[in-house]
């Protein structure tokens, strides 16, 4: 393809925004072509959603301008981005259930004469598009609640050609489909360049963005930090961009070593997943747990904790037949990060201070009433210990970044001296110098003999700091194995397929 | 806490000042401002007292009268407070107590601040405090009501009486009043059922008239409503179930509807009150007794039948349709 | 079209914020002092409008401002209660008829001859179990509150209807209600101590007690967590039916409290005489700072906000405004407090 600037079909330059004192894009650029795929990489946190609620006008910059087609493009909200060519697909997909494909897709935007729907018009078009997508089976009327994930996936594919959108957003559209649903997805994509629109492709398979991409773009704490082909540059490479350091920098070695069981499961089934899971937890370990989402890799952990109920099987801590409650497992030395900080792992209005000591206020009460000044003393140490950036111990959490209200939910584990620890997606949504820190966290955990599981999706940290991974699919625990014999491409494989090696 | 403190050192500033307790008018003479407080703001009858009020005020001159009662029906702890924000800020106070018991303690704490209180329409279990009382004589009206049922029946059949709400002093004097003279003056009329309230509204009234009527169709030739939110339900009651006519009703208080029932035979009776002569004496007793002059300990504003035969004279007239306050 | 789009809200600019907002954002409606703030406004304004409109100025005397505080006292000692299931993010509807509920029992006790010494515990203990019984059913049977609570609403009124025969429970005032109790809460009388009567000693007693409980005791930890974050709760291991049904039954003994000023009140107990009381009891919550979200109320703004409802009572009745004022003005106060909130709310959520 000849490199004319006529090619650009977007532009964005010099792109600031704030949101209260922390810089969320500092002077991004960004280019897109016509008939390419631009893989927009970075950690979580660096910047990359809030750059596309720019780019749909969710969200106003505070400086920059942005160029589409040549021509100045301010959004006043999505569906004006919408209107103006710009389509986002975003992972959690943003269809009425209930409705029609061909409502779904004409929503905000039906063909009418005098307010009549003109249906036979409307439904041509969605025909058209769905015939140009290479899924000529699927029927406009159809409620799209019936549909499989993929489905719905093209649905809104079709509307982005139905609304003859110039940009195509696809932000982590792989994360919950099979290999062959990539395939095809894959093929859409390039049926989409083929016409000459421009790709933003979000994802964080490194080896996927290789395959489908043509150019890349990596931002880290909101900046861009390099752009180029994705021609003759190597994964190590990209990665090395995305984090700003060595890998060895992003996860600092602790040694420790491997001691006796601490719990062991057998044959644990819940309500419905995870089904006959048998799992050793040794002390001086981390065990690490991988898996797509939804595999049951939670309710395992939830299930153990007794936030979910057993149907069969059984759990012993130290030797001991347990039936978990919360309390019970608190007393007997487990401690819980839920992956979902803002809806069950903090309580948002209350301070920093009750949400560390609300699972062990024992040290500081005496008859039911709480001694305050030594608690929040001992509250100032702990934030100390963990770097929590607040104003003070009795700041509400709500006013926390992201990063260090994850710290208070970790300052919560240790402060109840919690023997297990059971991470639930911990480094989820903050930012590189606090996951950095929670991986030493983690490493000197076990090196005082605590035992942790560690639940993820990001593969490259499982093989980094994780002892033993373990790999869950369709609610089963397939293999337990060091972490030597794992690589990103096992691991997935045995994550997608169901089936051990 | 310290806020806390500070909240009552604000008060305490507060009440430094001290009341003063005069009005002058525009010539230098007295103005005497009254409370006026009904048992409720929006039925026809307080409306008619309160014609009657301003009546009196405008008839004596210097006097203003400030309207007010309880946010609710029936809310006698808003009637309480109601009585005790006057304190201080009138110079006299005439109340229609919504409890024979509950205002004892409000109107001895008005009293005791100086405030003379004349009670109106429903008695107070202790008058020692008070200036007079002025009303209907209920039982009186009771007996009226049970007179007019005899009339109908010729002395013979089968009667219910529909109570109105507990507490209530006056409906239980109508109601007292009703049944001992029907047993005095006609033995051969049975009470079929006087144990049932049906409560403060005609919602209230219409289901539970309804239930009476129905469990008594076959035998019951009359029927007592002593008030009339209670009479309103019970003709609706008599309509619904087709037993207007068959059934003799005898109301007490007037509105729209009683009174066309009077012309279309399904209403028989209706003991009529004065309230306009209720507001009109209670003001003019007060300002006398503030003046200085003996006033009367208990008067009667008199009760009255009307009936369909005598509806259309004209003392029946200005007894049934009453002139409203703001009309 | 996307049910998730955020809006660009001119607050998110990098501007600075005007100085009347910067002042405001610097005002904590949460701990009463905005609330003291109006209230001394509004006392203000119906002491220089009782003046112009009537010329007379018994508003301000010490003599109505006692008063109202005992008028408010019954409806405040409910709301401490209140405060700490909406902390907890419940609510109470029942709170009205078991008000009146225990009231009935107190004097049903009295008129039977048992004397203050069994009708007091009873008293206490009906309201104790009422919301222990609230407590469970919201527990247990999993429904919100709300809708539990609207049930025994009913309940109460049923129950005390069945007690008192329906009519109203009179024991003699001079022979089966002692002195003490009859005068509980009269400014006049001669059972008051330094000005005040023993009722709003008592008030005052409890609010400082119900301030100490919710600083400093573990329990109330638990409360606000619950409150803030059931989920959050649970995960730290505290026992959520327990928590809440010993937080119901904790406020039902407020409401036993109440349910006896209500009786000292009346000097009698009558079981319809609570309908609509929660309206009040809930705006008290509200208007003192209480979020209906949970997590957040204070004793001070309660006891401010019981006794701002009395005071615009009182205020409207000295002026001579015609009811329906009244009414509206309380209304007018309730949804400032309550937008006041939700605008409280959403900028931490911003922020």
């Amino acid at each position: 393809m000849p490199e004319t600037p006529s090619d650009t079909l977007l532009t964005m330059r010099q792109i600031s925004k704030r949101f209260g004192a922390t810089h969320a894009l500092r002077n991004v650029n960004f280019e897109v072509k016509s008939g390419q795929v631009l893989a927009l990489v970075g950690e979580n946190g660096a910047g990359k959603s809030t750059l596309m609620k720019v780019l749909s006008g969710a969200h106003r910059p505070d400086s920059g301008e942005m160029l589409l087609d040549g021509n100045r493009y301010a959004p006043s909200g999505p569906h004006d981005a919408l209107l103006s060519g710009v389509c986002m697909i975003y992972q959690e997909l943003n269809l009425a259930p209930d409705l029609s494909i061909e409502d779904n897709i004409m929503l905000g935007r039906e063909v009418s004469n005098f307010g009549l729907l003109d249906r036979r018009t409307q439904r041509s078009r969605i025909q058209e598009a769905l015939v140009t997508l290479g899924h000529p089976n699927l029927r406009p009327e159809t409620p799209v609640r019936y549909l499989s994930v993929a489905s719905q996936q093209l649905v809104e594919v079709a509307r982005a050609l139905v609304f003859e959108s110039k940009i195509v957003v696809f932000d982590e559209p792989t994360s919950s489909l099979t290999r062959s649903d990539v395939q095809n997805l894959f093929k859409v994509i390039k049926q989409l360049k083929e016409k000459g629109l421009g790709i933003i492709y979000i994802s964080h398979f490194l080896e996927e963005v290789q395959e489908i991409g043509d150019a890349y773009a990596v931002l880290r704490d909101g900046e861009s930090v390099g752009s180029g082909s994705l021609e003759g540059i190597s994964e190590e490479e990209i990665v090395r961009l995305m984090v700003g350091r060595n890998v060895q920098d992003l996860f600092p070695a602790v040694p420790h070593t491997a001691g006796e069981s601490i719990i062991s499961i057998s044959d644990l089934t819940g309500t419905k997943i995870p089904r006959d899971v048998n799992l050793e937890i040794r002390r001086g370990e981390i065990l690490g747990i991988s898996g797509l989402v939804g595999s049951g890799r939670t309710e395992l952990l939830r299930c153990l904790y007794g936030l979910n109920s057993i149907r069969r099987g059984e759990i012993k801590v130290n030797h001991v037949t347990t039936h978990p409650t919360p309390a019970r497992m608190i007393r007997q030395g487990v401690g819980i990060v839920s992956e979902d900080r803002k809806q069950e792992g903090l309580a948002q209005t209350c301070s920093i201070t009750d949400n560390i000591t609300l699972s062990n206020m024992s040290p500081y009460a005496k008859f039911g009433f709480l001694n305050l000044s030594q608690r929040q003393q001992s509250m100032r140490n702990w934030m100390q210990k963990l770097h929590v950036k607040a104003h003070s111990p009795e700041q509400p959490l709500i006013e926390l970044s992201g990063g260090n209200q994850q710290k208070v939910a970790l300052a919560r584990v240790m402060h109840q001296q919690a023997d297990v620890y059971l991470f639930d997606e911990p480094t989820r949504g903050i930012d590189v110098g606090t996951k950095s820190e929670i991986y030493r966290l983690m490493g000197e955990l076990a090196a005082q003999n605590k035992a942790i599981v560690f639940v993820s999706s990001y593969l490259t940290e499982l093989l980094a700091i994780c002892d033993r991974i373990a790999v869950m699919s369709r609610g089963q625990l397939l293999e337990v194995r060091p972490r030597a014999d794992w690589t990103e491409e096992s691991l997935m494989s045995v994550a997608i397929s169901g089936e051990a090696i | 806490m310290k806020r806390f403190a500070v909240l009552l050192l604000a008060l305490a500033l507060f009440g430094c000042s001290e009341a003063n307790h005069s009005g002058t008018g525009p010539n230098g003479e007295k103005i005497y401002r009254l409370a006026v407080i009904p048992k409720g703001t929006t039925h026809e009858f307080w409306k008619s007292v309160h014609y009657g009020a301003e009546q009196a005020a405008k008839e004596i001159g210097n006097v203003e009268i400030v309207w007010r009662g309880p946010q609710l029906e029936n809310d006698r702890k808003g009637q309480i407070s109601v009585v005790q924000n006057f304190i201080g800020s009138v110079d006299g106070m005439v109340l229609a107590p919504l409890d024979s018991q509950a205002l004892v303690s409000p109107v001895s704490q008005v009293v005791d601040q100086g405030i003379p209180v004349l009670i109106f329409d429903s008695g107070l279990n202790d008058t020692s405090k008070i200036v007079s009382y002025v009303a209907t004589d209920n039982y009186k009206g009771g007996a009226l009501a049970a007179r007019r049922m005899g009339e109908i029946l010729n002395g013979e059949g089968d009667v219910i009486l529909l109570r109105y709400n507990e507490g209530s002093e006056s409906t239980q004097q109508r109601e007292e009043g009703f049944l001992e003279t029907l047993k005095e003056e006609f033995p051969n009329i049975n009470i079929l059922s006087s144990d049932q309230y049906a409560g403060t509204t005609p919602q209230s009234s219409l289901s539970k008239a309804k239930q009476m009527l129905d469990t008594f169709k076959n035998e019951v030739d009359g029927i007592f409503a002593v008030c009339e939110p209670n009479a309103a339900g019970t003709l609706q009651a008599l309509k619904d179930l087709n037993l207007t006519g068959k059934v003799k009703l005898v109301a007490f208080d007037p509105n729209a509807e009683l009174v066309a029932g009077l012309s279309n035979d399904s209403v028989h009776g209706i003991v009529l009150q004065d309230p306009v002569a209720m507001g009109y004496k209670s003001v003019k007793n007060l300002i006398a007794h503030m003046q200085g002059e003996e006033v009367e300990q208990r008067i009667d504003t008199g009760e009255f039948v009307a009936t369909p035969e005598n509806k259309d004279e004209e003392r029946m007239q200005e007894l049934l349709h009453p002139p409203q306050f703001g009309e | 079209m996307s049910s998730k789009e955020t809006k660009p809200s001119p607050s998110e600019s990098t501007t600075e914020p005007g100085a009347l907002r910067r002042f405001f954002r610097r005002i904590d409606f949460s701990k009463g002092l905005a609330q003291f703030g109006v209230l001394v406004l509004i006392m203000l304004f119906f002491s220089v409008a009782e003046w112009l409109v009537t010329g007379r100025t018994s508003f301000s005397t010490s003599f109505n401002i006692i008063m109202m505080a005992s008028q408010a006292s019954t409806i405040a000692i409910a709301a401490l209660g209140m405060t700490i299931i909406i902390i907890a993010g419940g609510i109470d509807l029942s709170v009205g008829t078991a008000i009146a509920l225990c009231g009935t029992v107190c004097a049903w006790f009295l008129r039977e001859d048992y004397g203050a010494a069994v009708a007091i515990p009873l008293t206490l203990l009906t309201g104790v179990v009422c919301g222990a019984v609230n407590g469970m059913l919201i527990s247990f049977l999993r429904v919100v509150p709300f809708i539990i609570t609207l049930g025994t609403m009913s309940l109460f009124l049923g129950i005390g209807k069945l007690l008192s025969g329906s009519t109203t429970v009179r024991p003699d005032e001079s022979s089966q209600v002692p002195h003490w109790l009859s005068n509980f809460a009269t400014t006049s009388a001669d059972t008051t101590i330094l000005g005040l009567p023993p009722g709003v000693w008592t008030l005052l007693a409890i609010a400082v007690l119900t301030y100490l409980f919710l600083r400093y005791s573990v329990f109330s930890r638990y409360i606000f967590a619950l409150g803030s974050n059931e989920s959050t709760a649970r995960l730290c291991g505290i026992n959520i039916p327990l928590t809440k049904i010993a937080l119901y039954a904790l406020a039902g003994f407020f409401v036993g409290l109440a349910g006896m000023y209500q009786f000292s009140e009346l000097s009698e107990g009558s079981p319809t005489d609570g309908v609509g009381l929660e309206l009040k009891v809930i705006a008290a919550v509200v208007i003192g700072g209480g979020s209906l979200n949970g997590g957040r109320g204070t004793v001070q703004g309660t006891l401010i906000g019981s006794y701002l409802i009395f005071v615009i009572d009182n205020g409207c009745t000295k002026i001579g405004l015609p009811n329906h004022l009244t009414d509206i003005t309380l209304g007018v106060i309730i949804i400032t407090a309550v937008a006041i909130d939700q605008w409280r709310q959403r900028r931490l959520e911003r922020s």
